[in-house]
């Protein structure tokens, strides 16, 4: 059995001249929690709509869940989860229907899709909001309804495009419970986040600057080899060698 | 999968503040405010007359005008001048001057003493008021020249309208009203929904699941096709109820060449959708497309009338088709066999429509 849920050989994609992810290649281990860090336009969400079979890379290889990137990416859909930067379930759609629609999506039957909306709605402590409009909910709700519901088929890896921007710290800490907790089931995550607390949570983090990836290890490490204190020093010495422009 | 999207947009329909009562008004507006609005009818055209004969002839003249229904008669004038100044300022739309011999001459049978002055500002109102005025002078002869004249109204054109005999334009434009109605509905409301879900970024949601884009587009799709069928439905049975039109061919007919519309306005709004990537973009294209689609499909001026570029243009119109297909089942009774043109017309511009479309609708980049 292959250990790796993503492997990626030489990812290239441009826009016409600008390359926004540069020759990269990695791996990313089967129930691992994966950082992928890097500043904005860095080209982290590019690479991530990349393996998310949003997007068709330029050049390169490799695989998502044991699917091909150029040729599957249909079937990479049905075993990932996808979380976006932005909230993107139906706001005209109370919690339930949302949960119910995108449970029928991944064809689950009715039945199932009962059982798993009493359950989530009991993990989130929402059992009360059941029945309001997306829309009326407060953000730090949204973001982790959005994540309930990216696990919703059971997917073997989760993408989290910086799923805790904008949340209070406390709700930051309950997420990442939510995350932990997805990953003691075998799930792996793969997360962007500019929080370098969140970093040290990860078991594994890249660092992404101007497209190509300059640091890859564990956080303890990488702060050995930088001889930073913190993710955070780390993050600034690697990600300060950066030439493009902040976006 | 096909059962939770459809609920889904079903949910949205009905939640969305203004499109179920838009569906409403829709047919309402159609069928009880517009063909009034839109009716080319020539009536209460101004008249102004100057009249120098002042004889029994002349008044009996003007009595034929007035009691033919199409002219008001606003003024009485005494002299050109003051007629001119009544045309000038937009007061009437016609003189007559009657000369001062007009008995005499009808008398002898010479001529018709009188001047005639339409403004044609409106080309239409202007050319149908001469019409009604020569009509009035025809008339009036046949009943008090003698000589000449009564030889010349002599020659009497006989004519006999069919299909809508009473040259009612109501009844012209209702089927047409439909046929713009439907085609808003059904092309223009689901690009706009599709592309308001790329604004919102849920599209990137149901991008990364994998849900098929036929579903989600008809998914997207069936809830207008279900209005538009609402709309000519309720359209028809409020033509028969208010003003008692009823449909000359069979109704059935009416409902097929509408689906054969649908898909290709289905067609056309998806591929619409794909190429815009927001509201505004959508709307201004939308807009382009409704203004040509109506002025080009001889819905309000005979395309026969256009000019032959403009006339070529109208090949690829598929409102032309649609149009002419509803107007000649409802007022004549066709079958598809008579307007195999129409439905082969209709097909044609779908399967380009809809296959554009498809090809050009992405998941992903």
């Amino acid at each position: 059995m292959e250990t790796n849920a993503i492997e990626i050989h030489n990812l290239t994609k441009k826009f016409g001249d600008f390359t926004a992810v540069d020759d990269i290649s990695f791996d990313v281990r089967k129930g691992e929690i994966f950082g992928f860090l890097g500043a904005n336009g860095a080209g982290k969400t590019t690479a991530m709509r990349i393996l998310c079979g949003l997007s068709r890379p330029t050049s390169g290889s490799g695989t998502v869940a044991g699917s091909d990137i150029w040729k599957e990416q249909e079937k990479i859909k049905k075993h990932i989860g996808y979380m976006s930067q932005r909230f993107s379930l139906y706001p005209d759609l109370t919690v339930r229907e949302n949960i119910r629609l995108f449970g029928g999506i991944y064809g689950l039957r009715d039945r199932e899709i009962r059982e798993k909306t009493a359950t989530m709605l009991e993990i989130l402590g929402m059992e009360d909001a059941a029945d309001k409009f997306c829309s009326d909910l407060p953000l730090g709700w949204k973001q982790k309804l959005s994540f309930c519901i990216a696990q919703i088929h059971s997917p073997q890896i989760i993408f989290l495009d910086e799923p805790t921007g904008g949340v209070d710290p406390e709700t930051r800490r309950r997420f990442w419970e939510l995350i932990y907790a997805q990953a003691e089931n075998g799930t792996t995550i793969f997360v962007t986040t500019h929080y370098m607390d969140e970093a040290e949570y990860c078991d594994r983090v890249s660092i992404m600057v101007d497209g190509k990836i300059a640091a890859l290890d564990a956080p303890s490490s990488l702060k050995d080899r930088f001889g930073a204190a913190s993710m955070d020093e780390v993050f600034r010495t690697v990600a300060g060698r950066a030439e493009r422009e902040d976006q | 999968m096909w059962k939770y999207l459809l609920e889904k947009e079903f949910k949205q329909f009905f939640r969305d503040p203004g499109l179920p009562k838009m569906a409403l008004a829709f047919p309402v507006l159609m069928m009880l405010v517009f063909p009034f609005a839109v009716s080319m009818d020539i009536r209460n055209i101004n008249l102004a007359v100057v009249d120098n004969c002042m004889s029994t002839g002349s008044a009996r003249f003007m009595e034929k005008c007035t009691s033919s229904g199409y002219f008001r008669l606003v003024d009485l004038c005494h002299d050109p001048d003051e007629a001119m100044a009544l045309m000038d300022a937009n007061k009437v739309d016609a003189v007559i001057t009657i000369m001062p011999d007009f008995d005499r001459q009808i008398g002898t049978g010479k001529g018709f003493p009188a001047g005639i002055k339409v403004n044609t500002v409106n080309g239409t109102k202007g050319s149908l008021g001469a019409q009604y005025i020569l009509q009035c002078v025809r008339l009036y002869l046949s009943e008090n020249g003698t000589g000449m004249q009564a030889a010349a109204a002599g020659i009497d054109i006989s004519e006999k309208y069919y299909f809508n005999p009473t040259m009612d334009y109501k009844l012209f434009m209702i089927p047409a009203l439909i046929v713009i109605a439907i085609t808003m509905i059904t092309a223009f409301l689901p690009s706009l929904n599709i592309v308001s879900e790329k604004e919102a970024g849920t599209i990137e949601q149901i991008n990364v699941t994998p849900v098929s884009k036929t579903a989600f587009i008809v998914c997207k799709m069936i809830p207008y096709w279900v209005i538009a069928f609402f709309i000519l439905t309720a359209c028809l049975i409020i033509a028969w109820a208010v003003f008692g039109y009823v449909c000359r061919g069979n109704i059935l007919w009416l409902y097929l060449f509408t689906v054969l519309d649908i898909i290709v306005m289905a067609g056309l709004g998806l591929l619409i959708s794909n190429y815009s990537n927001n509201a505004q973009q959508a709307m201004f294209v939308i807009w382009f497309f409704a203004m040509v689609f109506m002025l080009m499909s001889g819905i309000f001026t005979p395309i026969a009338s256009m000019p032959d570029w403009a006339q070529a243009i109208t090949y690829v119109n598929p409102m032309r088709y649609y149009a002419d297909a509803m107007r000649a089942i409802f007022l004549k009774g066709s079958t598809p066999v008579d307007l195999w043109y129409d439905a082969a017309g209709l097909a044609v511009l779908g399967t380009i429509a809809v296959t554009a479309a498809i090809s050009s609708y992405r998941k992903s980049e």
